[in-house]
């Protein structure tokens, strides 16, 4: 049955197939080179002609990557909805700036992001690697075969599927819909689906960029550790690997915090981090990252830690593809609020099969070399730099191994109900499960980074140190005291943490000042570990301090005084209803719903207008007011409900954070009808729902802007006076008009803010001067217009996003110096 | 032995010590029944909306609580409360996994995963108020 479909653009899909597979093919031949290459090392000839067909080929593969997002993009700008991608992510209404985001929020766009930041990597280390770049691209060729097969999109069998293609067409995805039995079904599909409206956002066109260019980078320390595993000379990858850690710790650094800044700004799930799984799965890298870059440096200055090193720096890249498998592959399902349902199964098994292979790589390579991986016999001293930061480095990796425990409670649960018979879930209280444990992480690795730069490697004079660490200790026991005595913290865990901040941030100011005079490039570390002191002050200051000033007057009255959970849930009432124009207390301010910006369309973005208002308690002055607009999408993508977009008012000390949980629906609600009154001679009045209105006479040819006056018509207004509850004056003008004598029309006239619609019913002349008119008049019922609104506090947030920022700078500045240090570097390593 | 030997031994002690005690803050999925043997402890419980009966949600009153009934795996139908405010697409769900604890015949839930059936659409939560 081979039916000839109309109006279908097929040429685009196909020659991306093409580029799909030249990519993949190439990816293998350059890894095939690249082996060739180094087999033959010793014969210098042939080895370097393997290296330029290995070269050639990457670049090949490299531009047919490229080509690749070439066409997908061309397929989704041109709106082809043949293509599934396309119609799934993207809809003719999407603005232009959100195009390239459709790539991020599928599966095959992902990768091919991922897959495009491994290219650009491996161009850099095929150029920089000198000696080791034969053994460093052969692992990331290889890498780059896996990465390829996940949107090769083949299929072998009805049951075995290897990967899904971003240009597989609409009919083909969803076969058997009866509408692909008719030629000429692209005329019904008339429209994409649209892209989800919380990526509609400018954070989501740069978080996953950064983010993905995070988890590639860990490809790259990676492949140097096998490299020189494979070579067995563990001196030449020092430098480049350090450089490329640190790199990779500011930017995949930089990418969680977006997007902790991405859910601040547009999720509700209430602030920037929820140790939500997927947040969790790029975070262990992370830590294990920054554990496996301070071993690294250890290594670099005393010869010890090499393999604690190579295993922390092989382990951040396997956790790279253990966190795509709990995020992609749905497995979180039951746990996680932003888990990307995957393909299934085929993904899941797909998944598995490349972290094994490359779980058995390394461990295949370090095993091997076990025997002549570099040692020290001797003890290092308790009082040196490489002892404290190895234990930090402990730490580190084993607040990444209890994250990651509980994260993957469903990848173990099955297991764990066979041996107890019990079915885990996660925790209750997820964030308390965390913060209790990870709270000492927090102090203790505040503390060491605090000290660390103090000592020196291998040996330090105890008496200045003692002095320079009680002087720096004191002074943050002072800040710490001013601290929680102002902020009113009284948890003594959080003391304690408080304290560890405040000494991270004095000591190394105090270092970079003091000792290291201010020398730029010689601050790198004393400046992150500012920033991450200060990272951790501010996740303190705003999150202990968090609170609500929503309440909810209106249900169960509020009873304090107890603690429990299950006990807080009954009485936090954090949502509170504000109906239109009525002002509800929070906090310092007097909040008031005063409408929002309905306006008819697909997927229609409606801002809620929210006006807050501090006034002096005694004179009732207003002191400061200033509007939140709080918006949500009603119905998007054909769903029932709303997704809400959160507003925020910023002060340098703290944020109101407010967003919209429930809103009435016009369409539906607007159930008032109009009723007829009657007016003759001005002061008449009028009584309203929340106020009155007093007639104040006509006028006769009344020019208005509302109407196009012709030659032969009669219009007559009819003014009142409207006063409201609150005594503010506003004036109603509806309009009667006479077209060519012959034809009556009605102007409505309304007072927005009072729901108030007012218009003609009759006009009865009865002399040139006095005249009775009928006047319609429709008042929204205020009960009838109300949205439920919740309102945090952040107080301090801006330390939080101040910290990253000079974390990330204090990574950057021990990267240039790195770069712009010529000649080895690798000294103490050699031995 | 070295110090650094010391150190490590006492820190993976502690490790395992952390390890063995956040086993204890792990939840489980539970029924209604057997939730209802410890009533105020918080456990989960997969389970279905019934469609068929009364579901309510008013803001104007108290825009905290929504009530609905749902049947759990071993089939029993229960009243449960809702302390936020009504999910959106609940009508749609295939199988929800409240968050919650029993407490006078009662399900008293602060929080909602809803599996939806459309491969196009992602599952979603909705939280309730804690803390």
């Amino acid at each position: 049955m081979d039916i000839q479909f109309v109006g279908e653009h097929l040429g685009p899909g196909q020659l991306g197939h093409f580029f799909v597979i030249t990519s993949f093919v190439a990816s293998l031949f350059s890894t095939f080179s690249y082996f060739n290459a180094v087999r033959t090392e010793t014969d210098l000839s042939n080895s370097s002609k393997w290296q330029l067909l290995a070269r050639g080929s990457f670049i090949i593969h490299t531009a047919a990557i490229i080509a690749i997002f070439t066409t997908l993009f061309y397929i989704i700008t041109n709106h082809l909805f043949e293509y599934h991608y396309a119609w799934e992510h993207s809809s003719l209404s999407l603005p232009g700036k959100y195009l390239l985001s459709c790539f991020w929020e599928g599966q095959e766009g992902s990768f091919m992001l991922w897959t495009f930041w491994h290219c650009i990597l491996g161009l850099i280390v095929m150029r920089t690697a000198g000696v080791l770049e034969t053994r460093t691209m052969a692992i990331i060729s290889m890498v780059q075969v896996f990465l390829g097969t996940m949107i090769l999109g083949f299929y072998f069998g009805d049951d075995v599927k290897i990967g899904s293609t971003p240009f597989m067409l609409l009919r083909d995805s969803m076969q058997g819909a009866p509408i692909f039995s008719m030629p000429n079904y692209l005329e019904f599909v008339k429209d994409g689906n649209g892209l989800n409206v919380l990526l509609q956002n400018y954070w989501m066109v740069i978080h996953p960029p950064v983010l993905f260019l995070g988890f590639a980078s860990t490809l790259i320390p990676f492949a140097y550790c096998i490299a020189v595993l494979w070579k067995k000379d563990y001196t030449l990858f020092v430098k480049p690997t350090l450089a490329w850690t640190i790199f990779n710790g500011a930017v995949l650094g930089t990418g969680i915090m977006m997007g902790g800044a991405w859910a601040y700004e547009s999720l509700n799930f209430g602030g920037y981090w929820a140790w939500d799984p997927v947040e969790n799965a790029s975070l262990v890298p992370w830590l294990t990252l920054i554990a496996g870059l301070h071993t690294l440096l250890v290594y670099r200055s005393t010869g010890r830690a090499f393999t604690m090193t190579v295993v922390l720096l092989l382990l951040s890249h396997l956790l790279i593809w253990y966190s795509t498998f709990l995020t992609r592959t749905g497995i979180l399902g039951k746990t996680s609020v932003h888990a990307f349902t995957g393909d299934g199964k085929a993904l899941t098994y797909h998944l598995l099969i490349v972290i094994a292979v490359l779980l058995l790589v390394s461990i295949a390579a370090l095993v091997k070399r076990w025997k002549s991986l570099p040692r020290i016999k001797t003890e290092e001293e308790t009082l040196s730099r490489e002892f404290w930061m190895f234990i930090g480095s402990v730490i580190l990796f084993l607040s990444a191994i209890q994250i990651t425990i509980t994260t993957s409670i469903p990848v173990w649960s099955p297991l764990a109900k066979w041996i107890t018979g019990k079915e885990f879930a996660p925790p209750t209280d997820v964030m308390q499960h965390y913060n209790n444990i990870q709270v000492w992480v927090a102090i203790v690795v505040g503390i060491l980074s605090a000290i660390v730069l103090y000592m020196k490697f291998k040996h330090t004079e105890g008496k200045s140190l003692a002095a320079r660490l009680g002087i720096t200790a004191l002074i943050a026991f002072l800040m710490a005291g001013a601290i929680a005595w102002g902020q009113n913290i009284t948890t003594w865990q959080y003391d304690i943490m408080l304290f560890a901040a405040c000494y991270g941030i004095v000591a190394n100011v105090y270092y970079g000042m003091v000792i290291q005079k201010l020398r730029f490039k010689k601050l790198g570390a004393s400046v992150s570990h500012l920033g991450f002191a200060a990272v951790l002050l501010g996740i303190l200051l705003s999150s202990y301090n968090k609170h609500p000033i929503s309440f909810s007057t209106t249900g169960v009255a509020i009873d304090f005084g107890k603690n429990s959970q299950e006990e807080n849930m009954k009485e936090n009432r954090e949502n509170v209803t504000m109906f239109r124009g009525i002002p509800v207390a929070m906090g310092d301010y007097y909040a008031t719903y005063t409408g929002d910006s309905d306006v008819a369309g697909k997927d229609r973005r409606i801002y809620y207008k929210v006006l807050f208002e501090r006034k002096d308690s005694v004179s009732h002055k207003v002191l400061e007011s200033f509007m939140l607009y709080p918006d949500a999408f009603i119905n998007p993508k054909g769903q029932q409900g709303l997704s809400a977009n959160p507003s925020t008012k910023h002060y340098w000390n703290r944020d109101i954070f407010t967003f919209i949980n429930s809103a009435s629906d016009k369409t539906k609600s607007d159930t008032s009808s109009y009723r007829s009154h009657t007016v003759t001679k001005v002061g008449d009045t009028i009584y309203l729902n929340n106020g009155y209105m007093v007639f104040t006479g006509f006028v006769k040819d009344a020019s208005d802007k509302r109407y196009q006056q012709g030659e032969n018509d009669m219009a007559v207004s009819a003014g009142f006076r409207v006063y409201d509850a609150s005594g503010v004056v506003r004036d109603i003008n509806p309009l009667f008009i006479l077209k060519d004598k012959k034809y009556l029309a009605f102007v409505e006239d309304t007072v927005q803010q009072m729901g108030l619609f007012a218009r003609f019913a009759n006009l009865n002349v009865i002399t040139n001067d006095s005249a009775t008119a009928e006047i319609m008049l429709k008042q929204t019922d205020p009960k009838d217009d109300l949205i439920v609104l919740k309102a945090l506090v952040f107080p301090y947030i801006n330390v939080l996003w101040l910290g990253v920022i000079i974390m990330v700078f204090g990574f950057f500045i021990s990267l240039g110096n790195l770069l712009s240090r010529t000649g080895s570097v690798d000294t103490a390593a050699v031995k | 032995m070295k110090k650094i030997h010391i150190v490590l031994l006492i820190l993976v002690v502690a490790a395992i010590a952390v390890i063995v005690t956040i086993f204890s803050d792990f939840s489980t999925y539970e029924t209604f029944s057997s939730a209802s043997r410890k009533p105020g402890k918080t456990y989960y419980v997969i389970g279905h909306l019934q469609k068929d009966k009364e579901m309510t949600y008013d803001p104007k009153i108290d825009p905290n609580h929504f009530t609905f009934f749902a049947t759990d795996k071993a089939g029993e139908s229960h009243k449960v409360i809702f302390n936020g405010e009504k999910p959106r697409d609940i009508e749609k769900s295939e199988q929800i996994v409240m968050m919650g604890y029993e407490e006078g015949g009662t399900f008293h839930c602060s929080r909602i995963q809803m599996k939806c059936p459309s491969k196009y659409k992602k599952d979603q939560i909705a939280e309730g108020n804690k803390s």
